[in-house]
């Protein structure tokens, strides 16, 4: 063979040897640009009264698949999200689940945050068996009728139980009066306050409602001011909404002692602007939290969240900077929590398989929240074992909060 | 009776604030026969404006100084809605597209505050301390907006009564064919009200913006009991917006109080479907004959 030939055939050998070696090297990589996308819808109240809690999700979520996609998305296949905004909506809500998971497929669902929302559009995901997660606390939503849905936001017993032993045990209360918005969580709240209110011989004084960016409750609040209640137990779905309730109590000078739930706490920030600290200080109000988002000495601030809330800043900076992070935390523990779902069940996104998953081993997933759990009963991924009382307007660090009874005051 | 005169001196403050969409609602009604229905959202603007400009502890000083200007700029973007909502109309009381015109308008402003804003609710601090009055602190700008609504009352009646230009546009609302025949002209005069009643909602939401909800989706709430102030005082009166945005602010409050606050909503809309049987033309309406 002459030698020019013999250059030329070690050169396409070199040439074949190089692309089968690729070939190979390629097809140990995780198979991320060959299978389709996993579609996840985000199914968030962007606008309207759940908006502030719905954006905050929606942070969680977003910056959750953006670290899945870099790390080789789930199971193999790239995240791709869809969202859909259901204005608080629960009628935009059903058009918009109906696009989701017939129009644009997806796979997976995270969101909505409010109970009424997610109640309407239950016919929809169910007959499309989708798993999803959400952040709502209606005890209505049971497996029996939201088979493939769980909640990320404890039910209203849990929050019940937690603000009732906060207002017996510690403020030694003996009657209390309650506050609450209209909506189907609130309801389900006040219900799940009445039986635990009775179970403890707590005396109800009253009950009153105002709707959703409502600025003026003094009339709510003179009625349940006539029965004289050690305690008023308020329950908001916006930290705005709380901020007007301890506004109305300053105009009628009524100097009750507030016992607060999730969102008094979660969503302070919005309600010390309406409020303003004094306000916080003058009725001793306090907030029910995740204990992964508390702190007892500000010199031992816990360490998952402080990364989650690095990132975030990160991410998107003028998200984090206004929302509430310890909500962008749970739905991004969530996503978290979904992929060990999937994964652990060979791929598979069919509602059936991942609910039965999620009720048998969401306690083995650790993320920044470390309680998680759910059975065939229950789809509240929290319980009350996973909650502290806090002061709400003591904030250090991405929003943790200061266990009631922590520092001086 | 201490607790019902409470519950109606907070109900006379936020009525006050529904009276001045309503007077805002008749101005351009008798103009055009146009009812804007983003006068709720343009009342969110004055307050808006109040956040931008105002500091966290706004002095007097500076309130009086943008109190002018936010009815000033409210007028301009009044008058442009109304330009464009006229432009396309021979006859505003023969045709329709207003309706969408200023549902539109009211989206689009929903939609630019949810943009540039968020979906957060605005805070705004008075510079005017509250007050206790009957065994309550009154906050300030209830009493400022009850105020300003007779002031503006005052001010409507006396240049519908007495200024040239306020004589023309009640010639328009009486006959609007003659009123073009005489030689008014009157799509000049309509933009002309269309600003006025910015003037109007401008100033409201500016000194009710400490007790206003200031955010993308709170103008439905506000334009809906204005309109119900305005049609039960009678569409095109303004002692009847002033008389009703007081009854509106007072019995809902009152059914708060009373049967709880699930209801607050639901009483006023009552209200006005029991006016409307009773006396259709609302409280101080004319009832008007109409040619068949």
């Amino acid at each position: 063979m002459p030698m020019q030939l013999r250059r030329r055939t070690l050169g396409v050998r070199t040439l074949i040897g190089f692309i089968l070696c690729a070939a190979l090297g390629a097809g140990a990589q995780p198979a991320l640009a060959d299978g389709p996308p996993l579609k996840l819808g985000e199914f968030l109240d962007l606008t309207g009264g759940g908006a502030s809690a719905a954006e905050a999700a929606r942070l969680g979520v977003d910056l959750a698949v953006q670290e899945i996609n870099a790390a080789g998305g789930i199971a193999g296949r790239k995240v791709q999200v869809v969202t859909a905004d259901t204005q608080t909506d629960p009628t935009v809500g059903v058009g918009e689940m109906t696009r989701l998971v017939s129009q644009e497929k997806v796979d997976i669902l995270f969101g909505p945050v409010i109970s009424q929302v997610i109640m309407a559009a239950l016919p929809v995901v169910n007959a499309a068996k989708v798993p999803q997660m959400g952040a709502t606390g209606s005890e209505l939503i049971v497996p029996k009728i939201a088979p493939y849905y769980f909640s990320l936001l404890i039910n209203a017993q849990s929050q019940a139980s937690a603000v009732i032993a906060q207002a017996v045990q510690v403020l030694h209360a003996q009657s209390g009066a309650i506050i609450s918005d209209s909506g189907a969580q609130s309801q389900s709240f006040v219900e799940s306050m009445k039986k635990e209110m009775a179970t403890r011989g707590m005396k109800l004084t009253g009950v009153q409602q105002y709707q959703y960016r409502a600025t003026d409750m003094t009339p709510q609040l003179l009625t349940l001011k006539r029965g004289n209640p050690d305690t008023l137990f308020l329950f908001a779905s916006s930290g705005e909404d709380a901020g007007n309730v301890l506004k109305s109590l300053d105009d009628l000078g009524w100097n009750v002692k507030v016992t607060g739930n999730y969102t008094v706490a979660t969503f302070a920030g919005a309600a010390l602007k309406v409020a303003g600290v004094d306000a916080f200080h003058a009725h001793d109000v306090t907030g029910i939290n995740y204990k992964a988002f508390t702190y007892c000495d500000a010199k031992a601030l816990p360490k998952p969240f402080l990364d989650f809330v690095a990132k975030a800043k990160a991410f998107r900076p003028s998200d984090a900077a206004r929302l509430s992070l310890p909500f962008a935390a749970t739905f991004y523990d969530g996503v978290g929590l979904m992929k060990q779902a999937i994964e652990a069940s060979g791929g598979k996104t069919d509602g059936p398989v991942i609910a039965a998953w999620l009720e048998a081993h969401a306690g083995d997933y650790k993320g920044i929240i470390e309680d998680f759990a759910a059975s065939a009963q229950s789809h509240f991924l929290v319980g009350p074992g996973a909650l502290a009382s806090v002061y709400p307007d003591r904030v250090v660090e991405g929003g943790l909060q200061q266990r009631y009874g922590c520092g001086g005051s | 009776m201490q607790d019902a005169l409470i519950v109606l001196v907070h109900g006379a403050g936020i009525g006050a604030v529904f009276a001045l969409i309503g007077m805002s609602f008749n101005v351009v009604f008798n103009s055009s026969g146009i009812l804007n229905f983003a006068q709720g959202n343009m009342l969110v603007l004055g307050g808006l404006f109040a956040f931008l400009v105002l500091p966290s502890s706004p002095g007097i000083g500076p309130w009086f100084v943008f109190l002018p200007a936010s009815a000033l700029l409210m007028a301009a973007l009044l008058a442009v809605q109304g330009y464009l909502t006229l432009l396309p109309l021979r006859s505003s009381v023969e045709q329709h597209s207003w309706l969408i015109t200023t549902l539109a308008a009211s989206v689009i402003i929903g939609a630019v505050l949810l943009i540039f804003q968020g979906t957060a609710q605005q805070t705004v601090r008075s510079p005017f301390p509250s007050f206790w009055f009957l065994g309550t602190r009154v906050p300030a700008p209830y009493a400022l907006s009850l105020l300003l609504a007779l002031v503006w009352f005052g001010l409507l009646r006396w240049f519908h009564t007495r200024a040239l230009t306020g004589l023309a546009i009640s010639a328009i609302a009486q006959d609007l064919d003659a009123a073009r025949a005489a030689g008014i002209r009157v799509h000049r005069l309509q933009i002309l009200a269309f600003a006025i009643s910015g003037l109007i909602v401008g100033s409201a939401g500016f000194v009710a913006a400490p007790v206003i909800a200031i955010a993308n989706d709170s103008g439905v709430s506000y334009v809906l009991h204005g309109f119900v102030a305005a049609v039960i005082g009678g569409l095109g009166s303004d002692l009847g917006a002033l008389v009703g945005g007081l009854l509106v602010g007072m019995i809902s409050m009152y059914a708060a109080y009373t049967y709880g606050g699930e209801f607050q909503d639901a009483v006023s809309l009552a209200l006005l479907v029991a006016v409307l049987m009773g006396r259709p033309e609302g409280l101080f309406g004319r009832p008007a004959a109409r040619r068949v």
